[in-house]
């Protein structure tokens, strides 16, 4: 399995045609923010609010991604850190409204979760990993439906304000701006990361473990601490669910929304941005294109699940690693 | 009844966390064994025991010849969908990633045909007439059916751990587990293995759904949750040992019962911590060799 996670070699940086296709990635992202930006003025508000929905995915996707494409561990349990984040957001906005307030104590709260049970995930590797996030997730899940406030029923918040002064946001395209002015900042400090020599140092678990360990560095400690900040990254995806629905419930971290987080993580084969056009490209599929097949949407994701097992995705992968790794 | 001392509400929950402990192993044993032959986790697994349930639902009608039926049914099915998964992870042999989705998309295909077909209510059933009183143990109330089934159950465990440690067949799979490259050098069909495990385990979980659906019964979420419980049993005993999954399963089932019991809301934090405490006891260097 490693291997479909190794990042292809970046030998060739220095050839002209790269160098065009950096500039076409540019222009590329340019048009699709653009695109984004305008949306609310272009659709109607269910349109808008499934969007805001795809961007909370987005972000858990990259969260996934974080832990499959760069340290090559996949996970199955990222939505219960989401879960944490989205309580942490709700348990707060009794106090305030003010959303990047509730973004900051979710991402810690998720981070501080993620640090805790990561002490098991990151003990094993490869598909007992998978496993025990699994395991783990599911747990947090059954907890959240003893301890959080509303139990199963789940509890509602009013909503949120994007800065101070500024009035609720009720309307579903402002809501939606919110999210995706989080989720481009999200982005950009995801990406800055994959740029450290920490990223490196997963990549190096992800190509050859063994190695990394030779060198010096405890591998399991640098897991648990991308473990910790894909936790951080999916607790402040919990903020923006609660922005976006204004309600939170245990059922936000049932399995399929973790497994549509890996999912999109593996389509993304080791790029961020692939990873967040992949969610958006699943919710649409669960939720829009479920919507008119009359309610069969998991079918359609057990769908797209089966196709990307067996559809031969690795070879098709180097294309869309190799532009993000240097184009943006 | 010299007993009477024994019997309190908590030793009654704790047979009720027998019997769910042994319906934990039946279903657990084949995941265990699926994972340790074929190195497939079976996303599909919880779903086999929901047909199961679905199965005893539909045909069960409180008399004996429902609950045979049942049981055959169940043996075809489980048959079929072992067998189909076999052939569905065939071509991904050596790509875990990929198999744990193929299975993950059969699982969600077909939790939507159930709750198509069977409705998105619980359903409950009733076991055979001839079991469905109680029986006074001590001064408390007992479902007949419940002790019958404590008593089935005990005695597939024994024949699967008879199968597993002391017939050929169980040398075979035990082979395969400990050593693949190994077992196929010394001329056994480990492919041929790795699928009758694959149909073994279907054919357990759907016998289980049926013969457990009186006690976890059919609805559309009990696949997951059987799922994790029967995950949560193979990692705490074990990665492909029957006689860990045993004992993890009888532990499991009376976290989820007396534990409950005991200390409301902390089920999850003792499975979680007994998973940690697996782990760390057996950890082993983790790519020393074999990069999994």
């Amino acid at each position: 399995m490693t291997t479909t996670l190794t990042p292809p070699s970046t030998a060739t940086t220095e050839h002209r045609p790269v160098g065009r296709a950096v500039r076409l990635v540019r222009v590329a992202s340019g048009i699709v923010v653009a695109v984004a930006v305008a949306l609310p003025w272009m659709v109607n508000a269910y349109v808008v609010s499934l969007a805001a929905t795809a961007l909370v995915m987005a972000v858990l996707a990259m969260s996934a991604q974080l832990l499959v494409g760069l340290a090559g561990q996949p996970p199955l349990g990222q939505a219960a850190y989401l879960l944490v984040g989205a309580y942490t957001a709700a348990t707060l906005a009794t106090l305030t409204n003010l959303g990047p307030i509730h973004l900051l104590a979710a991402t810690t709260a998720g981070a501080i979760a993620a640090a805790v049970t990561g002490l098991l995930a990151v003990r094993v590797r490869a598909t007992t990993f998978l496993m025990v996030t699994f395991g783990v997730g599911e747990l947090v899940h059954a907890a959240a439906s003893q301890w959080v406030p509303g139990g199963s029923e789940g509890t509602h918040t009013p909503p949120v304000v994007a800065l101070p002064g500024l009035p609720p946001m009720v309307r579903p395209g402002w809501v939606y701006l919110y999210v995706l002015a989080c989720t481009l900042v999200i982005g950009a400090a995801v990406i800055v990361l994959t740029r450290t020599r920490f990223a490196l140092l997963l990549r190096g678990i992800a190509a050859h473990e063994p190695r990394v360990q030779a060198a010096g560095h405890h591998t399991s400690r640098l897991l648990l601490a991308a473990y910790t900040l894909a936790g951080a990254i999916a607790g402040a995806a919990g903020a923006l669910l609660v922005a976006v629905t204004r309600y939170v419930s245990p059922a936000d971290a049932a399995m399929g929304i973790s497994a549509i987080a890996l999912a999109a993580a593996l389509i993304g084969s080791g790029s961020m941005i692939g990873a967040c056009a992949a969610a958006i490209l699943l919710v649409a599929a669960r939720d829009w294109a479920g919507g008119l097949l009359s309610g069969h949407g998991s079918t359609l994701l057990g769908l797209s699940f089966l196709a990307l097992a067996y559809l031969p995705r690795h070879r098709l992968a180097g294309l869309f690693t190799r532009r993000d790794r240097e184009g943006t | 009844m010299g007993l009477s001392g024994l019997v309190n509400p908590y030793t009654i929950t704790a047979l009720d966390g027998v019997a769910y402990g042994l319906l934990l192993f039946v279903i657990a044993a084949g995941l265990t064994l699926i994972f340790g032959v074929a190195g497939v986790f079976s996303m599909a697994h919880g779903t086999l025991y929901l047909a199961g349930a679905y199965i005893a639902w539909q045909l069960a009608d409180g008399g004996w010849v429902g609950l045979g039926l049942a049981l055959a049914a169940a043996v075809l099915v489980g048959a079929v969908g072992g067998a189909g998964l076999a052939a569905a992870v065939r071509p991904l042999t050596d790509r875990p990633l990929d198999q744990v989705l193929a299975t993950l998309g059969v699982a969600y295909i077909a939790a939507d045909g159930f709750s198509t077909v069977f409705g998105a209510e619980p359903r409950s059933v009733d076991p055979p007439r001839a079991l469905a009183g109680s029986v006074s143990l001590g001064g408390y109330q007992y479902p007949v059916y419940r002790l019958g089934f404590i008593a089935v159950a005990a005695l597939i465990v024994v024949l699967l751990i008879w199968l597993v440690e002391r017939s050929r067949t169980g040398a075979v799979v035990r082979a395969v587990v400990a050593d693949p490259d190994m077992a196929e050098a010394t001329g056994l069909r480990t492919r041929r293995t790795r699928a009758a495990v694959l149909v073994g385990g279907g054919v357990l979980a759907v016998t289980a759904g049926v013969l457990g659906a009186p006690v976890i019964g059919p609805a559309p979420g009990v696949d997951a949750t059987i799922l994790v419980y029967s995950l949560i049993v193979c990692v705490v005993g074990g990665l492909g040992s029957i006689r860990g999954a045993l004992l993890a399963a009888l532990g499991v089932g009376q976290v989820l019962t007396l534990g409950v019991a005991l200390v409301p809301g902390a089920a999850a934090f003792v499975l979680a911590a007994a998973m940690l405490v697996a782990l760390t006891v057996r950890h082993r260097p983790s790519l020393a060799g074999r990069p999994a």
